[in-house]
């Protein structure tokens, strides 16, 4: 009471006024605070920057890799400036842009980018190839070349994926694979990674004060990461999310028409180069016959297919496989739905039904049922499939496993026909063109390895010896035609890519590998008004 | 035989059967995972990659996959046996601190869950049985059965849609914003009163059957006969009977804590014990599988333990009866 009575009305008031006028000079530094705020279904599993594969994904905008993709699929430089290659493909030498800092200050160097190089080779699993076939790393001054045991032409490519460390940092840690921590993380690019915060499901950027590029709009970017789609649709909506990404795939197309309901949405569509489509098992009759898998391509309802798994955000493919959003993509025909079509092609190559039970027999006078090998996830189109060739009189028993399940029974052959996706990536990956898919020399979780044609073998073999822009258009259209005329693998549809963002916000750049999660975004958006 | 000998008896009966359980359950935890299709090392590897075959055999000895699977169980119960767990092949650190971390958020959620749905399943289930002709009794009945009959994951996500989206009250996802009491209370809101009200209306449709039989029984006629008033009848002794079926359900409950109720975490995006064995799956990631599966194994056993304890204490006549 004493105290309060030696406190006099004047004094009060000041403390109120003094109160309040800090108050207000603090809320417009709050409000300052810009942060761009990202949805995804790409989950962080550990906060181990270089182990975990998502984390691996976001970090290449706090640690830039040596070279990006444009908005057109052309490489181009991002830590590189350039590039040049030897006559005999072994030799690549990258020259370092300058005036490039990590968020500590340090210069980014030539030792950094052969180090990172050398290290994804000798520690990490998924870069193993590098460990393979790297047999000399050479520094000098801004160039760092690197020599590999064998020509290898697709070396810019594989560099759009592997995030440069700084020497400094790493080179103390023992095991850069399995180092984890919650941050931040010294980088180089126009952010670097402050937290990754695996319980609130977020891993927050931040402005790199080295940074010597375009200066961000934003001081930060959020990125949350969702279990399931359709909370993040939701939170889209809600208005708490700027945008949405996940690598390789779209906005969920169920989810479109409600956001833009809501008025504070727009839509960027572009065509992906991932796809759906039907795998044959080549070592087997009657798939190993092209006619048969010819009357197959007719068998299905393209349309229908568009319209139910892209809800009309796709096309129906054409017989070259290869999408249009890829480099090199030659126009071939349109696959076409005809069942009528398809049973003369089955007749004429001695596919005929003659019990007349509803399906045809093959040529040792079996009926044809095929076994439809599928991951849980393509059900939908699986039974879409079994109901168009069961319409032309080809049975088909669909067997839905798990993923583990159907990489094995992939690879040991135990199907008939399966369904599957391809990647962006992985349509760039062995000799380009969706080849790594098919190509029989290659293993993988995601690839069929079918074909042991020599004539596409050969050509896969031409595509991986040469880094003449001119032969490799020449062999792309060549892959295109082979899959036109042999039909390893039927294109069920060709899809867009949605990606909502905030109509407040613009600068949104998209290239075909990943996205909206690319340097040209990041530096590029900012507030409309 | 004096009562205390003879329970004491019984436990020791169950403490050598949990036992053997559990060595069993040792080996077969070590040997499920394995026994999968799917190899580990393709996992790690990623879809897109090629490797040569070297390259993978080194990656599988450095995981220690290439000795003969008696090999790696021997190396396994010597680790066990040093409370080593093993490494993650994709979470990138010990078993035991990956445990010790999403056990630690689960059993905060799901612990608060199981307990305010015991409590009110026990209260509302014995006065629904008790007074089954009246309005409420039919009411709660009812919404028990819908709720327990809808699917988790659809009613949490109409949960989300209308308290989350609509109304705003709660967040979407995560333990927190950022690490602080409140922010916390504020994100597991939602989720445990979603939970909760799962176990109770299951816990309701439980305990108000065995009320429902337990009242027609002599003893609680002999009990009104005495004078006794109904409300003390239905607390001291109806309801003391009724549970005993209860409390082996509610020590299941508690040795599942640890598995999570995956649909809450997938829903409202929660890093809990669920997604971690979900993801382990799918990756075939066995250190962290055989981990998981042996601290539930351990839970569910011990849960079994503390309740064969208090049927004990609830129920004399399994002392004689074991």
């Amino acid at each position: 009471m004493i105290i309060m009575k030696s406190f006099s009305k004047k004094r009060w008031t000041l403390v109120i006024l003094t109160v309040a006028i800090l108050a207000c000079c603090c809320l417009p530094v709050m409000a300052e605070e810009k942060t761009l705020r990202i949805a995804t279904t790409n989950e962080v599993k550990s906060p181990a920057f270089i182990g975990d594969y998502t984390l691996g994904l976001f970090n290449h905008i706090s640690n830039p890799p040596l070279m990006q993709m444009n908005d057109k699929g052309e490489l181009i430089g991002l830590l590189a400036d350039r590039y040049e290659v030897s006559q005999d493909n072994t030799e690549w030498t990258f020259i370092i842009k300058g005036n490039q800092f990590w968020s500590d200050g340090t210069p980014v160097t030539a030792d950094d980018v052969a180090y990172s190089i050398q290290m994804y080779g000798t520690s990490v699993p998924n870069a193993g190839w590098i460990g393979e076939t790297l047999t000399d790393t050479q520094v000098d001054g801004d160039k760092v070349t690197f020599r590999f045991n064998k020509p290898y032409t697709n070396i810019a490519l594989e560099f759009t994926s592997y995030s440069i460390l700084p020497k400094h940092i790493w080179e103390s840690i023992e095991n850069p694979n399995e180092y984890t921590s919650t941050g931040p993380y010294v980088g180089a690019g126009p952010f670097y990674i402050d937290n990754v915060d695996l319980n609130s499901g977020k891993v927050i950027f931040r402005q790199n004060p080295g940074w010597k590029g375009k200066t961000p709009a934003y001081d930060t970017v959020e990125i949350s990461w969702f279990k399931n789609e359709d909370a993040a649709a939701k939170a889209l909506e809600s208005g708490i999310m700027d945008t949405y990404w996940k690598y390789a795939a779209s906005y969920p197309y169920a989810a479109i028409a409600s956001l833009q309901k809501t008025g504070d949405f727009e839509v960027l569509e572009k065509p992906t180069s991932g796809m759906t489509f039907l795998g044959f098992n080549l070592k087997k009759e009657p798939m190993s016959d092209i006619a048969f898998r010819d009357a197959i391509s007719n068998a299905i309802n393209y349309q229908e297919l568009v319209d139910i798994s892209t809800l009309g955000h796709g096309k129906i493919p054409e017989k070259g496989f290869v999408p249009p959003a890829m480099d090199g993509y030659v126009r071939s025909t349109p696959m076409e739905y005809n069942p009528d079509t398809a049973r003369n092609k089955l007749e004429k190559a001695g596919y005929i039904d003659s019990d007349k039970n509803g399906i045809v027999e093959g040529k040792d006078g079996d009926d044809i049922i095929l076994n439809l090998l599928i991951r849980n996830s393509y059900a939908r189109e699986a039974e879409l499939v079994k109901e168009y060739l069961e319409k032309v009189g080809i049975g088909v028993e669909v067997r839905s496993v798990e993923d583990n399940t159907w990489f094995e029974l992939k690879d040991k052959l135990e199907y008939d026909i399966t369904l599957t996706r391809t990647t962006p990536w992985g349509m760039l990956m062995h000799a380009g063109w969706a080849t790594g898919y098919f190509d029989s020399r290659r293993t993988g979780q995601g690839v069929l390895h079918t074909v042991d044609d020599e004539a596409f073998l050969t050509l896969c073999d031409n595509i991986l010896g040469t880094t003449d822009r001119t032969l490799l258009t020449g062999y792309a259209k060549e892959v295109q035609k082979y899959y036109a005329e042999n039909l390893p693998g039927i294109p069920l549809y060709w899809k867009n890519d949605i990606t909502p963002y905030n109509k407040e916000i613009t600068g949104w750049y998209s290239n075909p590998l990943y996205g909206i999660m690319n340097e040209f975004t990041f530096t590029g958006v900012k507030p409309a008004t | 035989m004096r009562p205390f000998l003879q329970g004491s008896i019984f436990l020791f009966r169950k403490l050598i059967r949990y036992s053997c359980s559990f060595g069993i359950i040792v080996l077969l935890v070590f040997l499920l995972p394995r026994m999968m299709p799917g190899d580990p090392v393709a996992n790690l590897v990623g879809e897109d990659i090629y490797l040569t075959d070297e390259t993978k055999e080194t990656l599988r000895a450095a995981l220690g996959l290439d000795s003969p699977l008696h090999e790696q169980f021997v190396l396994y119960s010597i680790h066990l046996l040093h409370l080593d767990l093993g490494y993650s092949y994709h979470m990138h650190g010990a078993v035991s601190d990956i445990l010790a971390d999403r056990a630690g958020w689960t059993l905060l959620y799901i612990g608060i869950s199981i307990i305010i749905g015991t409590c009110t399943g026990i209260y509302l289930g014995a006065r629904a049985g008790f007074e089954h002709e009246t309005w409420w009794s039919s009411l709660i009945s009812s919404l028990a059965l819908i709720i327990s009959s809808t699917p988790p994951y659809l009613l949490s996500l109409i949960a989300m849609v209308i308290f989350v989206y609509h109304l705003g009250w709660f967040p979407f996802k995560g333990f927190y914003d950022t690490f602080h009491i409140l922010s916390i209370i504020h994100h597991l809101t939602l989720p445990v009163l979603i939970l909760s009200v799962f176990y109770a209306a299951r816990n309701v449709l439980i305990m108000r059957g065995t009320v429902l039989s337990e009242k027609i029984q002599l003893y609680p006629l002999f009990a009104r006969s005495l004078g006794i008033p109904e409300r003390r009848i239905l607390i001291r002794h109806i309801r003391k009977n009724a549970i005993i079926p209860l409390i082996a359900l509610i020590a299941l409950d508690f040795g599942f804590l640890f598995s999570g109720a995956l649909f809450i975490e997938i829903v409202f995006s929660l890093n809990g014990m669920g997604s971690l064995m979900y993801d382990a799956i799918l990756n075939r990631d066995y250190p962290v599988l055989t981990g998981t599966f042996l601290v539930i194994a351990i839970f569910v056993i011990c849960a079994n333990f503390i309740a064969d304890i208090l049927s004990l204490a609830l129920d004399p006549r399994t002392r004689s009866h074991p």
